[in-house]
């Protein structure tokens, strides 16, 4: 069967998207010989990227990060937990990565989908192995109680690089936190402070103070990831769904504010990823790192 | 370094959740002001989008007031289980919320009384026999719960379903009806709804003039009824046209 050829315009319309579909990758080899992707992207280039903060009104915090298609909306919420006997200073956050059946066509109702697990665990470690919160200060009385942050993530559209959109909306989710302004009642139970309502006052005050000081958590080293696809000699960065089924492999780089790795991951495929290979994605992630400390920064945040 | 607790470790939030319960008057008029400032007769403004989600062969998203709602449609594509064959296609619905839809922390589980009257809705209007063998999913999410979640999600996916381009006998659109004491409020919020005496719920086609579904709960006088049809029946039109609009808008910003 001959291949289309790309120089015949009209005509061949109806056959490129047919060629795509039976012969996806002589498609897109042929576009990465001549260095582009289908969707006129360089090879090491990320698709447009934008972060929206506060959308959710019943959360403490929110963002929705876009990164092309790849939608992905986290919201955090606070309660109130005792902390455990082996660390009675600490709070607690549980991170949970959902893909409900609206995002792919691969996922089913009832059925969750295989890569939610994946990377509800790999976020969950990134994240806390990054120091990025410290739990400390999620501490409200020592021993006796302190916050635990349920951080949800929800996909809302799947088109490649889900761990990439995750990460940076959980991170702007987590800047645009507002703790719950509380106080400490006689029964020993934490209350939130509403605006107008004055009752208990002089149990409060004191407390109050404790509380007004830690509304927003500090964050430090950031993590930044960029995941990259390895096929044959070619290194594309921030890949697409369709993108991702034609790969050998893939590759995550995790990268802090200081240029400091955090994690690497690369998931087993036919492709063996020489020293070469693995210093390229880390040179691409470092670049990506500086566009996405740049996206937050625009934001105002730190 | 406590990562994630081993057991479910109890939680509460220090946020006070209160329900304030009107008395009971039946007999005296009830003066109650709707939180929003709206009239008793009067619907949120509707934003509503099409194409929200690039994966999905059609989809649409809906902000009424703090309700939003994400639906897609996927199909017709290949019955997944060893079906019967059927020279009619098969609809498969399934609404789920997100775990911070509603203000108390739930789970975020998959809500199957709201997915059946959803399917009930849909299948009424849908002509299944343009797409034999075949199966169209429709799954909506219910990002934030505002009040009249299931009416808003069923206007949702009527516009994904166009969106997707099946074929239907026309648009669905629904509106909910709230009674408290004599006082009919349309289009409920979450506080009213939690006070309501009776609850009626009605999608209509609104170029053919028929009712496809129809639910009332609680306590309803027969004029009550009358009204809150009258109310349901002028509500869906208008909310006919504004989807319409909506589906033209998108259709000539596509030919740009």
């Amino acid at each position: 069967m001959g291949l289309a050829d790309s120089s015949q315009d009209l005509s061949t319309e109806m056959e490129v998207d047919a060629f795509r579909r039976i012969f996806p990758l002589r498609f897109f080899e042929r576009h990465l010989s001549e260095s582009l992707r289908p969707d006129g992207r360089q090879l090491g280039k990320a698709r447009d990227t934008i972060v929206n903060l506060g959308l959710v009104s019943t959360a403490d915090g929110s963002a929705l990060a876009k990164i092309g298609s790849t939608t992905m909306l986290a919201a955090i919420r606070m309660e109130v937990m005792t902390p455990s006997t082996d660390s009675p200073d600490e709070g607690c956050i549980a991170l949970e990565f959902h893909m409900p059946p609206i995002c792919s066509p691969t996922v089913r109702p009832g059925r969750p989908a295989d890569a939610a697990p994946v990377i509800s665990k790999r976020l969950s470690d990134t994240i806390l192995s990054s120091g990025m919160i410290d739990l400390k200060e999620l501490c409200l009385v020592s021993g006796k109680a302190a916050w635990m942050g349920y951080l949800d993530i929800y996909c809302l559209d799947a088109d490649g690089a889900l761990f990439d959109a995750a990460l940076l909306s959980a991170v702007a989710a987590f800047s645009n936190l507002q703790i719950p302004v509380v106080a400490l009642n006689d029964n020993g139970r934490i209350v939130a402070i509403t605006g107008g309502k004055d009752q208990d006052n002089a149990s409060i005050t004191e407390k109050e103070a404790v509380n007004k000081e830690k509304r927003k958590l500090t964050l430090k080293n950031i993590p930044f990831s960029l995941t990259c696809i390895l096929h044959k000699n070619y290194i594309l960065a921030d890949p697409t769904t369709e993108e991702e089924s034609i790969m050998d492999t893939l590759v995550t780089v995790v990268l802090d504010s200081s240029d400091q790795m955090v994690s690497f991951y690369k998931s087993g495929g036919t492709a063996l990823a020489y020293s070469s290979a693995i210093k390229s994605c880390i040179e691409l992630a470092r670049k990506r790192a500086k566009e996405l400390k740049q996206i937050l920064g625009e934001m105002d945040i730190d | 370094m406590a990562a994630k607790p081993g057991a479910a470790t109890p939680t509460y939030s220090p946020k006070l959740v209160g329900r304030t319960r009107l008395p009971i008057l039946k007999d005296s008029d009830l003066d109650w002001s709707r939180p929003d400032g709206r009239g008793f007769h009067q619907c949120r403004p509707a934003l509503l989008q099409t194409g929200a989600v690039s994966s999905a062969s059609g989809s649409a998203y809906a902000e009424f007031g703090n309700t939003k709602v994400i639906v897609s449609v996927f199909g017709p594509r290949e019955s997944k289980k060893a079906m019967v064959f059927s020279d009619v296609g098969r609809l498969n619905c399934n609404v789920s919320y997100t775990t911070f839809a509603s203000p108390t922390i739930g789970q975020g589980t998959d809500h199957k009384e709201y997915s059946s009257m959803l399917h009930k809705a849909l299948e009424g209007v849908i002509m299944m026999e343009t797409f034999p063998k075949t199966t169209v999913d429709v799954f909506a999410l219910v990002l934030e719960s505002g009040g009249s979640d299931l009416s808003v999600v069923i206007s949702c996916a009527s516009l994904a379903l166009a969106d997707a381009g099946i074929m239907m006998y026309d648009l669905i659109t629904a509106v909910s009806v709230s009674c408290i004491g004599k006082s009919l409020m349309i289009d409920p919020v979450t506080e009213e709804e939690g006070c309501e005496d009776g609850s009626f719920m009605m999608t209509c086609m609104p170029s053919r003039y028929e009712i496809t579904q129809l639910t009332l709960t609680g306590e309803w006088t027969t004029p009550n009824i009358n009204e809150a049809m009258q109310l349901c029946l002028d509500a869906c039109s208008k909310l006919g046209e504004i989807m319409r609009d909506c589906l033209k808008q998108a259709a000539s910003a596509s030919e740009e």
